[in-house]
């Protein structure tokens, strides 16, 4: 069968000098799912950019139906039954799902909107492919899966016969994923085809029937899913071969952070979580398990001083953190890395070396009397870019200009630079690439080598897997169960207790927070 | 370091290209005006925009207003870079004018302390007056917004009525008050014209806050709170303090303002409504510079030479001054809206390099 959708040799040079393609071949076949994997970096967005008409190709050509096309903007591939869904959603909060989904091509009685059959349309689109959303409630008040869904939704409606999703499930739980990939299905069901950009190498090899692997802005080749591996994927991806495999702790110390009889209430008074008891030693990793909202952050925001305590306290090497402030916090030895980078972790518009030494505004190397020791900062930036592998501009680029594995890579140097005695860790990985996740992963080890407690929480269950010494499982605000990590341990077994569906004897679950 | 990077030095061009094209446009569209409502278009637009370099005496203008243009500029940088949006420099203006002219008129006045003693008493007026808004937003939520726009009123009214009721000469029904003595008014650069230490003022005044900004960990906090609160929280800066500080030593820029302005060759004495409003254009000023303390001065002087140049068509031909306020709308319009020329895609693809899209660079993921 002929490809429906193929580009031939692109290129793509922007005007920075950056070449994001460097002839890129891709052909995808009707009422397929396409995935597109590589890092960040790859060039993966800007092929898709260029297969929506956001950008336009410097050499190599589209063909649609065998047909050769060139899309000016979105307007014309929309037209031509392309569609795109975007990682950051381009939606109205404050209007209704089924206003968002017919804006721009609203159904007309005479010249009034025909509300009704606005409403009608997308609950039918709606129970076509599976996608459940309720037309009704304004789209800010839904969960970001469901606002997904409306997205997807959009360019239904607009008659998408191939559907680009760009790393659709970086920003869902898995429950989410799972919902998601229902819907996948349903749509090449009935003839759709689906393009499917990814990190998640479990994910890619579940959903798509053929893959395609970017590297450094060339296409390395494509293959059919059920021809490969995770392992052999990786190593396409990367073009080396990479162990996302970590060494356990080899010993743990005394008690560094414990947590006794805590509650944590938000600020209309309900209870987030409560009687949370556990104990972090040095030189151990403790992974915080649960679906996303269910007291792991808060309890992390907590600890770094980031929000107030209802009752019970929290020691830091045997002292009580409750009336310190986060500055005190900070020089007892406490580091964090936050779950959004770019909303809490880095400001963006300042530069590399200022960011880097936010949080150390006190201390004597950079700042005296009140003035900023630029030659210091400036040194600090280059050894930690150096030590961390940060690629950028230098120093004195703003740290908006790179890419997210890198900004992750800021943070992380700047929390890691100097030994802690506590490290906090939320979501180190999300949207990063491997070679980045690896990287990041071996300066988690090295500082919990290197004595530190952490405490981690991820939405991935493989990442809590690989990294923890024992994890603690959290549902609706409390610790249902505890585990000392093993190779017997598996996603399943902690999913029965992030859901809530089987409970743990207390005395086994004692022996494990200890 | 921060200033020799070279994204740095690509930002400024981009910039000063932006600001420029902006420039360009509105005074396109303000010949258009001219065009429209003028008996003698052409002698108009000479007078617009050649009218300040005619004499000493119109220089001496345009500077003054640019000393004054820089200062209210930079009280409205620093609180915009802290992502504050008090509006208070009027207000100030009219504090530090008052307590400067309190100091003209004391019998400090009369000796060589005046000048230094009255600049030091207006910025601690103006201090306490930007102080103001930022506790009420620090302590109770107020906005700065809402509560500096008031206090502006508060200031301008009781200063008004001080002047009516206490300051002016007794019995003489004027609303100003006497000439300062010589020893209180700042002495001329240029004898016979404005140009006098105001200018001086201003452009110590922009270097001090560029060191502030750039040179000090107050100044970094100050940025780093304003490019994002939450990071600022999460690494243990107090932001309720950098803020309302911010807004303090703004308040104390927007005072020395009201020192230039009373004890400047231009009045010399305290008068009724003596801003003009000019304090309020340096929103335009600080938005335009992009808040950076030493663009300041450089937009203050082109868009000063504008100002005084549609003072003086008021003035000599039968287009009003009013007419400014267009070309400064769209200078706003445009270069806070961010615009992109039109067109330049069209200019890019016929010079034949496809897509010169500079608004997606960073899109090369």
């Amino acid at each position: 069968m002929a490809p429906l959708l193929e580009a031939i040799s692109i290129g793509k040079t922007y005007p920075g000098g950056t070449v994001a393609n460097d002839g890129v071949n891709l052909s995808v076949s009707a009422g397929e799912v396409h995935a597109v994997v590589g890092e960040n970096g790859a060039g993966k967005s800007t092929l898709m950019k260029i297969l929506f008409g956001i950008e336009q190709p410097d050499r190599g050509e589209i063909r649609l139906d065998g047909k050769v096309v060139s899309f000016a903007n979105p307007r014309e591939a929309i037209d031509n039954g392309i569609g795109m869904v975007f990682q950051h959603f381009s939606l109205v909060p404050s209007f209704s799902v089924y206003e968002n989904v017919v804006l721009g091509s609203e159904p007309r009685n005479g010249i009034k909107f025909d509300r009704r059959e606005a409403i009608e349309k997308v609950r039918a689109l709606s129970e076509k492919f599976r996608l459940a959303v309720d037309p009704l409630p304004p789209v800010g008040q839904l969960p970001v899966g469901q606002q997904q869904r409306v997205e997807i939704l959009k360019a239904l409606y607009r008659d998408a016969r191939i559907l680009i999703l760009d790393e659709p499930t970086a920003v869902l739980a898995p429950q989410e994923v799972e919902e998601l990939f229902v819907a996948v299905r349903a749509l090449v069901a009935q003839g759709r085809t689906v393009i499917f950009i990814a990190h998640k190498l479990p994910e890619v090899l579940e959903i798509s029937d053929r893959i395609t692997v970017m590297r450094g802005g060339k296409t390395v080749g494509s293959v059919n899913a059920r021809d490969v591996t995770e392992d052999s994927l990786a190593t396409m991806m990367v073009g080396r071969e990479i162990a996302l495999r970590v060494d356990r702790a080899k010993t743990r110390g005394d008690v560094a952070c414990e947590v006794k009889a805590l509650k944590l209430t938000a600020e209309s008074g309900v209870t987030i979580a409560q009687d949370l008891n556990l104990k972090v030693h040095s030189g151990e990793i403790l992974g915080l398990v649960g679906v996303e909202g269910n007291g792991q952050a808060e309890l992390l925001e907590a600890i770094a001083g980031l929000r107030p305590v209802a009752d019970g306290v929290i020691y830091l090497n045997g002292t009580s953190l409750g009336p310190k402030s986060v500055l005190e916090r900070r020089e007892q030895g406490l580091a964090s890395i936050p779950e959004d980078r770019i909303a809490r972790g880095l400001a963006t518009g300042a530069t590399i070396a200022e960011n880097l030494i936010a949080t150390r505004l006190a201390d004597k190397r950079f700042v005296r009397n009140g003035l900023l020791d630029l030659k210091a900062m400036k040194a600090n930036a280059l050894s930690l870019i150096e030590r961390f592998s940060i690629r950028s501009g230098g120093p004195g680029y703003a740290v908006g200009t790179l890419s997210g594995g890198n900004m992750q890579k800021v943070v992380v140097a700047r929390e890691l630079s100097e030994q802690p005695k506590l490290l906090l860790v939320n979501q180190p990985t999300r949207g990063v690439d491997l070679g980045a996740t690896q990287f990041i992963w071996k300066s988690l080890t090295d500082a919990r080598d290197g004595g530190a407690a952490v405490l981690l929480s991820s939405a991935d269950l493989s990442e809590l897997l690989a990294l923890s010494d024992r994890l603690v499982v959290f549902y609706r605000g409390k610790i249902v169960a505890a585990f000392v990590n093993s190779d017997d341990l598996t996603a399943e077994t902690l999913g029965t207790y992030m859901l809530g569906l089987s409970s743990q004897d207390p005395e086994a679950m004692r022996a494990a927070l200890q | 370091m921060s200033t020799t990077s070279p994204s740095r030095w690509k930002t400024v061009r981009s910039e000063t290209g932006r600001a420029l094209t902006a420039l360009v446009i509105a005074l396109a569209v303000a010949l258009v005006v001219i065009l429209l409502t003028s008996a003698d278009p052409g002698a108009a637009f000479q007078t617009l925009l050649t009218a300040p370099l005619s004499s000493n005496r119109t220089m001496g203008l345009w500077i003054d207003d640019v000393a004054k243009l820089t200062l209210t500029g930079l009280a409205f940088s620093l609180v915009f870079q802290a992502r504050q949006f008090s509006m208070g420099v009027q207000g100030q203006v009219y504090m530090g004018g008052l307590f400067a002219a309190l100091i003209a008129m004391s019998p400090i006045g009369a000796t060589p302390l005046a000048i230094p003693v009255a600049m030091l008493a207006a910025m601690c007026a103006g201090a306490v007056y930007g102080f103001i808004p930022g506790y009420a937003k620090a302590r109770f939520g107020a906005s700065e917004i809402v509560s500096s726009l008031m206090l502006n009123y508060i200031a301008i009214l009781v200063v008004n009525y001080l002047i009516r009721a206490h300051l002016a000469p007794a019995g003489t029904g004027q609303l100003m008050t006497a000439k300062f003595p010589d020893t209180a008014i700042f002495p001329a650069i240029l004898p016979g014209t404005r140009f006098d230490l105001g200018i001086v003022i201003a452009l110590v005044s922009a270097l001090a806050v560029w060191f502030l900004l750039y040179r000090t960990s107050w100044g970094l906090k100050l940025r780093l709170v304003g490019h994002n609160p939450k990071f600022a929280e999460y690494a243990g800066i107090r932001s309720s303090f950098i803020m309302v500080s911010a807004m303090t030593v703004a308040g104390a820029f927007g005072g020395l303002l009201g020192s230039v302005f009373v004890q400047g060759r231009a009045f010399g004495n305290l008068a009724q409504n003596f801003d003009g409003n000019l304090a309020f254009e340096g929103i335009l000023i600080a938005i335009v510079a992009r808040s950076r303390p030493l663009a300041v001065p450089i937009v203050a002087l082109a868009y000063g030479y504008l100002r005084q140049g549609a003072q003086l068509m008021g003035i000599r031909t039968d287009v009003p001054t009013e007419m400014i306020s267009v070309v400064q709308a769209i200078i706003i319009l445009l270069v806070a809206s961010s615009f992109s020329l039109p067109g330049k895609k069209l200019f890019a693809r016929l010079r034949g390099q496809k897509s010169a899209n500079a608004a997606t660079p960073e899109a090369a993921k």
